[in-house]
């Protein structure tokens, strides 16, 4: 008799199980569906980026400077632009965000201190980045009264830092608290505690945070137009207004010159492809790491 | 009761010692003695307080800012707990073992050398000599001789764990403090792990916390009970577990506990 | 032990073996009675019973020895439970040697009465050991039943009354040898017997030390009088 009770309820005509397995079916098919969808648009971007900027790869996009209208010409001032800038701003960026994040994660645990500064730094992370322009001109390019290389940097730079502060503070924080009593346990000082053993423990993570705050970067351009601005030469005058990738196509992508349209494609595809190299290089740091 | 009527010196005395997680009190004045060259077990029930003592010993407390001991600790003659020296080197002399195995994301052999570069400069043959000799005394050299510049990760939990102690011993330590080392070992590395802390009194004074009074039993010289915050009794192991005192003890021994 | 195993198949298992030991000494008990009856009222109905209850004896310890073993390996008992299982394990085998000793006294008793009696005074001194002996082990079993500590003691200092009983009968005994040597099988199979009742005192004197064992934790074997009654005291 007992067993037959629990026979009966177990069974694949149970009209509760039924209902359960039709609801399963049509919520992953819903789901399935609205991935295909989002993934649709993203191909889409990604596939008109190469028919349209694939041709506009050609090796004078790396050569030869930005043309006026009608003229020949490629990206090679802007690529060189962008890379001085992007990589400029991410070494002023990063120590500054790495050591603040450290002091959130590491020492000011228990101070009131670290809890606002990680609020404020949250606002900043999601600051738009225009605001960051804004404020960069007022307080350095108007004051200058040019824009200028280092204007650009330092907006960027701006951008980075509240990335790397981000991912450092969680990174370190991921660092399981037994790693640091034990090295704390050696009679380690806590400075040597975080640069030998939390540091080394979190490396990977840290490393994608900047990765992915230079992609963040590299395809700004809001913050450049106040600052940097552009340049129709090759500069390497930081004090100089320079040209930059993302500028370069808003500026020709605006314009209503077919061949001027062809090199915003060639450098948004480029800027694309630089950033999906990015994603995907720190990706493969974290996978790894684990 | 604490106080050992036996020819060993106590290397660790405690007085009168108080703790507080905040407002609430975790140990309520514990007095007792741990004989040196000996392995002493904490056990009791989960809270009693036997890791919060433990962790007295080298004042990991203090990188918590809400946990506050006030009594002595007294080794060789100094207050450890008032002690103007720097807390590093109290740590040196008191080497810590944890529950769970924690390498430093660093090769076998820096893992080891680590702890040594804080307080020695020491050659590079002398730095091999010291990691060979506290791998040999943590019974692992045999294993990892060949790979001491692999990753510590790499290692078997039980390997880890003698990664671990192979560590603090190599600084040198006259104390060793173990908090739970086995709960996360199965029975062989345990059973490694247990023949080790024989090995190690020869040289040092060891402190194990154990929620295994199997082990507790098989390991230690000496075994100290506890209950809610209150040393309940210290005894030879053989007593403690044959013939206790109290009857809490009994009834903790026994599993008539709750 | 007043408080409850967190297993209560623990208890469960140590309280039955506990309850079958006593049963054992009940065995026991009776055995010696049986014994010492054939002896005293010439009454050899009881042959057949002693030779049965000699077998159950022989199977309880077996079978005792055996649960002791799986209960020790399975649950590790410690502290009080340990010496209490112990004291257990050694009380069976004293038991037993009580049954073999009761088997020797009934062999003897028979073969006195086969061979026609001989007359000998002083068979008294024999009952007076026997009951003695009888309430020792009685005791023994009553002190072990209840872990009693100071009625253990007890029965520890009152084996000498057994053991200079035995002696004055063998005095007795002596004599009457020398004096008249028809007596000689007699007398020796009389002092097999009372060696026999000197053994169950000693046995029974045993099991009151693994009564204090038990309950003290300390070990009175071959101990002096004044540590004795310390550990009876503490």
């Amino acid at each position: 008799m007992e067993a037959n009770l629990h026979h009966e309820a177990i069974s694949e005509h149970n009209p509760i199980y039924k209902r359960r397995r039709l609801l399963n079916r049509l919520l992953m098919v819903v789901s399935l569906s609205m991935l295909l969808y989002g993934l649709a648009w993203l191909a889409w971007i990604l596939v008109t980026l190469l028919i349209e900027g694939g041709s506009a790869l050609k090796p004078s996009l790396f050569t030869e400077m930005t043309p006026p209208p009608g003229g020949n010409g490629g990206l090679a001032n802007a690529i060189w632009g962008s890379l001085l800038m992007v990589s400029t701003a991410t070494l002023l960026g990063t120590p500054v965000g790495i050591l603040a994040g450290t002091y959130l994660a590491e020492y000011g645990r228990d101070t009131w201190l670290a809890p606002a500064t990680r609020f404020l730094n949250d606002m900043l992370l999601s600051a738009p980045s225009i605001i960051i322009g804004l404020f960069i001109y007022t307080i350095y390019v108007a004051k200058v009264k040019h824009f200028s290389g280092w204007g650009g940097t330092l907006a960027l730079a701006l951008i980075v830092i509240p990335v790397v502060v981000r991912t450092t503070d969680d990174m370190l924080k991921l660092v399981p608290n037994s790693l640091r009593e034990a090295a704390v346990a050696l009679g380690c000082p806590m400075w040597k505690m975080v640069t030998m053993v939390c540091y080394r423990a979190a490396r990977a993570g840290i490393l994608t945070g900047v990765l992915l705050a230079v992609a963040r970067i590299a395809g700004e351009t809001a913050p450049l137009l106040f600052t940097a601005l552009n340049n129709q030469f090759w500069s390497s005058d930081m004090n100089a207004p320079m040209a930059n990738l993302p500028v370069v196509i808003f500026q020709f992508a605006m314009s209503p010159y077919a061949d001027w349209q062809r090199l915003a494609w060639g450098g948004a595809a480029l800027i694309t492809i630089g950033v999906l190299g990015l994603n995907i290089a720190a990706r493969l740091i974290l996978s790894k790491k684990n | 009761m604490a106080e050992l009527n036996l020819d060993i010196a106590p290397k660790i005395k405690v007085n009168d010692l108080n703790f507080y997680y905040g407002a609430f009190k975790a140990l309520k004045s514990v007095s007792l003695d741990i004989p040196e060259k000996k392995v002493t077990a904490f056990i009791g029930p989960s809270g009693c307080g036997k890791s919060t003592l433990l962790r007295t010993f080298n004042r990991m407390f203090e990188l918590y800012p809400d946990q506050r001991a006030e009594g002595e600790i007294i080794m060789d003659g100094e207050n450890l707990l008032t002690s103007k020296r720097d807390v590093g080197l109290i740590r040196a002399e008191i080497g810590m073992v944890f529950q769970k195995p924690t390498p430093f994301p660093m090769s076998i052999y820096d893992n080891i050398a680590f702890g040594v570069r804080l307080f020695e400069n020491l050659s590079r043959s002398a730095m091999e000599d010291r990691v060979e000799s506290a791998l040999t005394k943590s019974a692992l050299w045999k294993e990892v001789k060949d790979k001491l510049h692999q990753s510590g990760n790499g290692l078997s939990g039980g390997q880890q764990q003698r990664l671990c102690i192979a560590r603090a011993i190599a600084i040198k330590p006259k104390v060793l403090l173990m908090d739970e080392p086995c709960s996360a070992l199965d029975p062989i590395s345990t059973g490694f792990i247990e023949e080790l802390i024989g090995e190690l009194k020869k040289d040092y004074t060891v402190v194990i916390v154990t929620h295994n009074m199997q082990q507790a039993a098989r390991a230690s010289d000496f075994t100290a009970y506890m209950y809610l915050g209150d040393l309940i009794e210290l005894g030879k192991t053989d007593d403690i577990f044959f013939r206790p005192k109290d009857k809490r003890t009994e009834d903790y021994i026994t599993g008539r506990f709750g | 032990m007043d408080q409850t195993h967190i297993s209560s198949q623990f208890d469960a298992d140590l309280e039955d073996i506990r309850t079958r030991m006593l049963q054992m000494g009940g065995l026991v008990e009776q055995q010696v009675r049986a014994a010492i009856a054939i002896y005293a009222d010439s009454n050899l109905g009881h042959q057949e019973t002693i030779k049965a209850t000699e077998v159950r004896i022989n199977q309880m310890e077996i079978e005792l020895d055996d649960r002791c073993t799986h209960l020790i390996v399975r649950r590790q008992p410690a502290a009080g439970d340990l010496r209490l299982v112990m004291a257990i394990v050694k009380t069976i085998t004293d038991l037993e040697r009580i049954g073999d000793e009761a088997d020797k006294i009934a062999r003897y008793a028979i073969s006195m009465q086969e061979r026609g009696q001989v007359h000998l005074p002083g068979f008294s001194d024999i009952h007076i050991a026997a009951s003695t002996a009888v309430s020792m082990l009685k005791d023994a079993l009553d002190a072990f039943a209840r872990l009693d500590v100071s009625m253990a003691g007890n029965i520890v200092l009152q084996d000498k009354h057994i053991d200079n009983e035995f002696r004055s009968v063998l005095r007795q005994l002596i004599t009457f040898m020398m004096e008249d040597p028809r007596t000689i099988s007699t007398a020796l199979d009389i002092i097999w017997i009372a060696k026999a009742i000197e053994r169950i005192g000693d046995h029974a004197q045993n099991i009151a030390e693994y009564v204090i064992f038990v309950a003290k934790g300390t070990d009175v074997r071959h101990a002096s009088k004044e540590t004795l009654e310390q550990a009876v005291a503490s």
